[in-house]
């Protein structure tokens, strides 16, 4: 199959890793259901150390993913494959974690620890994975620009720096639109909830305002508002971006830090276990 | 690490940007900026005024150069023309030294459409430069008429040129590798002309025009009529009748060469350029398709009867080169060799199809015109990012850059076409303009498919190959170091160390591009052509 042939499909990038993922998921309900039927469900028999191994197996793996992102440079593979196997190994990595506690709420507060950041560091993966599938859609869907994030303070500041020196140049009327209108916005990067639900964050009203004013202006003055306009609508979609790739970086904080906490977790309950 | 002054040995002869054609020693002296009364002193100068020799005289120059000094390689670019005053120069084909095979750089197996494992398809080394393309052709490419051959030599023939000739220029003119190594063979006195004054010296005088079109005729153009395919069955005879008859026509950029609804009167062979085609719609019209290097123009409208006039507006894009055979020629062709009818229905049909969806989805009509605006036509590689899947992670920029000693070798940003952003990366071009002028020969082909690379040893960082990109897919890097003292040339001791960098599609990594490989989500990849490009735009539509 060709891999051009999946790319409506952007919520399953690759449909071999679901079929793989859904296949693991289906063995471990068959093996869970054969446990219920021929033994006890016990985290310390031989079937739940054997979920709980495979569990440690997939988080080391995913762990991996980690550490191929600082050798990029060496041929290990495609990120991609790395990132399939992150996310649906991950995945399987959770419902083994359950499989490992019997489906049943843990005693003890290692193991409370140990429990609830596995879920933790799950759903906040999952919610990552609905993040890079959602935001770059919406991104694409209604801005004309394209920006790298860590770059957005420095262009809003040289926007800002473009168009108060034409504003210097411009009669006082635009000078008094421009600091009463235009101003404050211009000023910095601005965060505003309203691109998550309309990405263009209704820029066409706000552009409305300069309408009100050109008639009132001089030939130069209106091809000077001109090119403001078109300063503030590319302001107003940087903004846009600084909004919604804002959680693409953010969510990692969610996730990476307490996945760290989980594998120091996971190694000091190995640990207790092979020891005492 | 800075080089030594033996790396830079074989820069001693560059002393100025008219030696950059040259690939060994051999230049003795070279006059810049000649006056008019001095350029009079030259037959091919005399019939010019004052004014006009003083406005070409920047590109024009007059070297002296030793015995058995290399003027170009075959394969390489130059933008010169070499008119030999006195001496003798003897041109050949040289065989590039076999080398390991090639590994397909542009097979499909580098881009987002490879089948795991991509067949490989050995091209070109050890083949003169001909051959590959005979080889190239041969493979089913959609190039159905040769250009780059200078001239029609037996295979390790020579030819020796005397006072009065001129060579390169047909290379020159059409942006083409060079098919033949040029070399003195005596001490030699050479006028050298760069393009752009050939150029105008064409326009201004039919005579030289009449002269190069009938070294055209002479040299190359019966070996490219044999070569082309859809002409492998013409006789000797016809051909060489067929090489006196037909019209040699060159284009400015924007010329229009026919007009939807008048009457067609001949066929046009592309020599090299690109031409756009549009059709009238409503009140105004759309561009429905082009052609390029290799193409016909006007079978349509010559072999189904009842069209007789043109049907769309073919306009050069940029310099154009086309061979223009009569109607009458044309007729008198098909019913002596009614099998070169068959082989041109097929380029009608698809050519006939593109336009009918281009009326039918005027996004492709934008699509075909953003293409050549954007110089999509001309690239053999491009880095393209879905932009509604990218996460803009820029692991793919970190991937490049940790690849190449911490410096990326391309910039995320672009135009967008669709949910497409074409990045700053290199296009690695048909018709790489980069390649031109660089003193060192620092920027080249690589030795993998069509690969443009840059030799950072010997790159002086003159920013001519960046200037000369249209893409800005070249940018120059500071390496925070001073040229040394014994830097040749002498102007850049001491001074900040630049060189130039761009993608050379990191074509020594058996894994290729690490921007591609480096992406987690698979959203970017390289798109091989244009058609490619398009396919993929297509379906993202679902049109």
């Amino acid at each position: 199959m060709r891999i051009n042939d999946l790319i409506p499909f952007r919520w399953v990038q690759d449909p071999r890793w679901l079929l793989a993922f859904v296949i693991g998921t289906l063995v471990c309900i068959v093996t869970f259901v054969a446990n219920l039927l021929i033994a006890e469900i016990n985290s310390g028999n031989w079937w739940g150390i054997t979920y709980g191994t495979v569990a440690t197996l997939l988080m080391l793996g995913d762990v991996l993913y980690a550490v191929r992102r600082r050798f990029l440079e060496y041929n290990l593979g495609k990120s991609k494959t790395w990132v399939q196997f992150h996310l649906y190994g991950g995945t399987l990595f959770a419902i083994l974690v359950l499989m490992h506690s019997g489906f049943r709420l843990p005693v003890g507060t290692m193991n409370w620890l140990l429990w609830s950041l596995s879920i933790w560091v799950t759903v906040s993966g999952l919610v990552g994975v609905f993040l890079q599938r959602w935001i770059p859609t919406v991104l694409a869907s209604g801005l004309s620009t394209e920006v790298v994030y860590d770059r957005i303070p420095e262009l809003v500041a040289q926007i800002r720096a473009r168009s108060e020196a034409m504003i210097e140049e411009c009669t006082e009327t635009v000078r008094d639109f421009y600091r009463t209108n235009l101003a404050q916005s211009l000023a910095v990067p601005q965060l505003r909830a309203i691109y998550y639900v309309d990405v263009t964050g209704g820029i066409q009203t706000k552009l409305r305002q300069f309408e009100y004013l050109r008639p009132l202006l001089t030939k130069d003055d209106r091809e000077k508002l001109e090119s403001l306009e078109s300063m503030y609508r590319t302001k107003l979609e940087l903004d846009a971006h600084y909004t919604l790739q804002r959680p693409l970086r953010w969510w990692l904080h969610t996730h990476v830090p307490l996945a760290l906490a989980l594998v120091l977790l996971v190694a000091l309950h190995l640990y207790a276990v092979l020891v005492y | 690490m800075i080089a030594g002054k033996t790396q830079f040995k074989r820069l001693e002869q560059y002393k100025d940007r008219w030696s950059s054609f040259g690939t060994g020693t051999g230049i003795i002296d070279i006059s810049e900026k000649p006056t008019p009364e001095v350029l009079k002193q030259y037959p091919l100068f005399k019939e010019f005024d004052d004014k006009f020799l003083e406005r070409i005289s920047p590109d024009v120059s007059i070297a002296r150069w030793e015995r058995n000094a290399v003027l170009f390689e075959e394969g390489s670019y130059i933008d010169i023309a070499f008119f030999v005053v006195s001496g003798e120069v003897e041109v050949s084909f040289q065989k590039q030294s076999s080398g390991t095979e090639q590994l397909p750089i542009f097979s499909r197996s580098r881009t987002m459409f490879a089948e795991a494992g991509g067949a490989q398809a050995p091209t070109g080394r050890g083949k003169t430069v001909f051959q590959a393309q005979v080889d190239r052709q041969k493979r089913g490419t959609s190039i159905a008429f040769l250009t780059s051959i200078d001239f029609d030599l037996p295979s390790d023939g020579t030819l020796k040129l005397g006072p009065g000739e001129i060579l390169g220029e047909i290379g020159a003119m059409s942006g083409w590798p060079q098919s033949v190594t040029a070399r003195t063979s005596t001490r030699s006195e050479l006028v050298q002309i760069r393009v752009a004054a050939l150029r105008m010296m064409r326009k201004r005088s039919s005579a030289l025009k009449n002269r190069l079109d009938s070294l055209y005729r002479e040299r190359a153009l019966s070996s490219q009529l044999k070569t082309t395919p859809i002409f492998s069955s013409l006789g000797d005879e016809f051909v060489q009748s067929l090489v006196q008859s037909v019209e040699l026509v060159s284009c400015e950029p924007d010329e229009v060469i026919a007009r939807e609804g008048e009457p067609c009167d001949a066929l046009y062979l592309v020599r090299s350029g690109f031409v756009k085609l549009s059709q009238r719609l409503g009140e105004g019209s759309i561009v429905v398709s082009y052609v390029s290097k290799g193409s016909v123009l006007g079978d349509a409208e010559l072999l189904i009867d009842g069209i007789g006039s043109w049907i769309h507006t073919a306009t050069s894009k940029e310099y154009s080169e086309l061979v223009k055979i009569s109607r009458v020629d044309f007729t008198r062709l098909l019913a002596r060799y009614p099998g070169v009818e068959s082989g041109l229905w097929s380029s009608v049909v698809n050519r006939l199809k593109e336009a009918g969806n281009s009326k039918r989805v005027i996004r492709q009509s934008e699509f075909i015109d953003t293409a050549l605006n954007k110089g999509l036509v001309e690239g053999n590689s491009i880095l393209v990012i879905d932009l509604s899947v990218c996460t803009r992670c820029d692991d793919c920029v970190r991937g490049c850059a940790d690849t190449h000693e911490g410096i990326p070798r391309f910039v995320r940003e672009g135009d967008k076409i669709g949910n497409f952003l074409i990045t700053r990366a290199c296009y690695h071009c048909e018709d790489p303009v980069c390649l031109v002028g660089c003193p060192t020969g620092a920027i080249r082909r690589a030795d993998v498919g069509d690969v443009v690379a840059i030799d950072e040893k010997i790159c002086i960082g003159c920013t001519t190959c960046a200037n000369n990109c249209p893409y800005d897919a070249i940018t120059m890097f500071d390496t925070g170091e001073k040229w040394p003292e014994d830097m040749i040339p002498e102007g850049l001791r001491g001074k900040d160390k630049q060189i130039a960098t761009k993608c050379d599609l990191c074509y020594q990594d058996p894994a290729g591009p690490a921007c591609v490989r480096s992406c987690p989500h698979g959203c970017a990849f390289r798109v091989g052509d244009v058609k490619e490009f398009k396919s993929l735009l297509w379906k993202e539509v679902g049109a």
